[in-house]
């Protein structure tokens, strides 16, 4: 056990001497290989946000039905008594409007407008949220709906979260897509590093291997390397992901202040934070493995 | 200790490097390997030090048979072995200390340890002040002893030389060959290549005298 970590740790210290020494070259690579992944890993904080902006939209209603501003009590007993039949729908829930206005002054800043008001011009409404989700149903249920007496307007708003919900699952596949081409790039950007190195190491690794060193501790730095350069190309994407982030909400607040929310881009969590630098020091990993096991020992068998 | 039983070498695509060679090495012994250049001696010191492995015959490494060994134990076999070898195969990029302590490194001896034993080796040789020189500054003799306290530093009980005094001018290489002599005077079996005639041979020594890929003679020097 003693003698392994020895073995680990002096391979370890054999890499970062040999980081030291070449700095400038060190630090390219990984500032390269954190520029590659910085794209998806931004891309995937984008995504992850909006999608979860879209899954507070989506439990509320999805259909709207308004009714006539002059509806007496019975008809909207009616129309209540007409929803409960139908089996498309799954719950409902009824807001008259004074209690509409009143969501509406404490929601909106905007009170002086709302105070200039003679009268409440907000209608009485059913907020109906469908059994089924399909486009198909929704349209057959709103169709029924806008047939009903006292029903002024059918507004089914659940649509534009249904194309956005589309739309994100495009963007989820072109990430995934682009995640992957990219991370071949980083096999091939890693390998030919540790490549390099090998060459001009060959030297060193030939003389070792005539002096009896096992493959392995002569394989083992070059892993360390590669798996170093992962690591560290990892952190560098997660600076720039956080900066960009940054420099985006800066942006997106303003924008956000008018639709009147608070919406920003969230920063990586601790653990996606932690997710990328595993994967990319894993990618670091196999490419070193792959570079190392190609041609180390060609010179020498 | 070494026994060679009717050992062939041949490279691909070449000519036998050496024909049905026989002979044993004991413990502690001083052996000459000597003969014209091309005629196999470089070959014989690397089918020795379980670098090569014979195409015919039995090279016993203290009684391990090479041929049947598996890659993996090769290299444990090749630590018994220091080797100065022909060109040195020095490490320019880094300084004399650092060149030392390659092979205890790849012995697993890091620490306090490893650096007493590289002191004593280049102690040994009278490098002692050059730790820190890299070895492009140093002189051709310098140089190979250089090569040889890197040979010795992890005790091995074999030590092969492949033409350690080749370039060096006489008095340079007389320095070389009592430092060889030294280390077999504590018990270390010491192998030497050389195409020089040699000089200073006042020890009962072996000689192994090779031509054309066989071995013309074995003398024992008295």
């Amino acid at each position: 056990m003693n003698a392994w970590l020895a073995q680990h740790t002096q391979a370890l210290s054999l890499v970062l001497r040999r980081f030291k020494a070449n700095k400038l070259s060190t630090l390219l690579i990984c500032l390269a290989i954190g520029v590659t992944l910085a794209l998806p890993s931004i891309m995937y904080a984008v995504l992850e946000s909006v999608s979860g902006l879209a899954n507070n939209v989506k439990s509320e209603s999805q259909i709207s039905v308004f009714l006539n501003s002059s509806n007496s009590e019975n008809s909207v007993q009616a129309v209540k008594l007409a929803l409960e039949k139908n089996t498309a729908i799954k719950t409902f829930k009824f807001v008259t409007k004074e209690v509409a206005l009143n969501q509406l002054q404490t929601s909106n800043a905007n009170n002086e407008v709302l105070n200039s008001l003679e009268k409440n011009p907000l209608p009485d409404a059913f907020f109906v949220e469908p059994s089924k989700l399909d486009v198909e149903s929704i349209e057959n249920l709103k169709n029924d709906l806008s047939k009903l007496d006292g029903v002024e307007e059918v507004i089914v708003d659940g649509a534009w979260i249904k194309r956005l919900n589309y739309l994100l699952l495009l963007g989820k596949k072109i990430m995934l897509i682009l995640t992957g081409l990219l991370a071949v790039a980083l096999v091939a950007v890693i390998g030919n590093t540790v490549r390099m190195q090998i060459v001009t190491q060959q030297a060193e690794i030939e003389l070792s291997r005539l002096i009896g060193a096992t493959k392995s501790f002569i394989r083992r730095p070059f892993l360390y390397a590669g798996a170093l350069y992962g690591l560290i190309g990892g952190l560098f994407a997660l600076v720039i992901t956080f900066v960009v982030i940054y420099l985006f909400n800066q942006s997106l607040a303003p924008l956000a202040a008018e639709y009147q929310t608070d919406f920003s881009l969230s920063l990586p969590s601790l653990y996606t934070s932690g997710i990328t630098c595993l994967l990319s020091l894993i990618v670091g990993l196999v490419s070193a493995y792959f570079a190392v096991s190609k041609s180390l020992f060609k010179s020498i068998q | 200790m070494i026994t060679f039983d009717n050992v062939t070498k041949r490279y691909p695509g070449s000519h036998e490097a050496i024909t049905g060679v026989s002979f044993a090495i004991e413990q502690g012994e001083l052996v000459y390997v000597t003969g014209h250049s091309g005629a196999g001696k470089s070959t014989l010191l690397k089918l020795m030090a379980a670098i090569e492995r014979p195409t015919s015959g039995t090279v016993l490494i203290n009684n391990q048979n090479v041929s049947k060994l598996k890659d993996v134990t090769l290299p444990y076999i090749r630590r018994k072995f220091g080797l100065v070898f022909q060109d040195h195969k020095l490490l320019y990029d880094r300084n004399c200390y650092h060149n030392v302590a390659l092979p205890l490194a790849i012995n697993g001896i890091t620490g306090l340890d490893a650096g007493k034993r590289i002191r004593a080796a280049l102690d040994k040789v009278g490098l002692l002040n050059k730790e820190k020189a890299m070895p492009i500054t140093l002189s051709g003799g310098e140089q190979q002893r250089l090569a040889i306290a890197r040979a010795v530093v992890s005790r091995p009980s074999i030590l092969i030389a492949d033409e350690p005094t080749g370039n060096l001018d006489r008095h340079y290489a007389a320095d070389i060959l009592t430092l060889f002599m030294a280390f077999q005077q504590v018990g270390v079996t010491v192998i030497i290549a050389t195409h020089d005639a040699l000089g200073n041979v006042n020890e009962r020594n072996k000689i192994l005298h090779l031509g054309h890929g066989k071995l013309v003679a074995t003398e024992v020097s008295t």
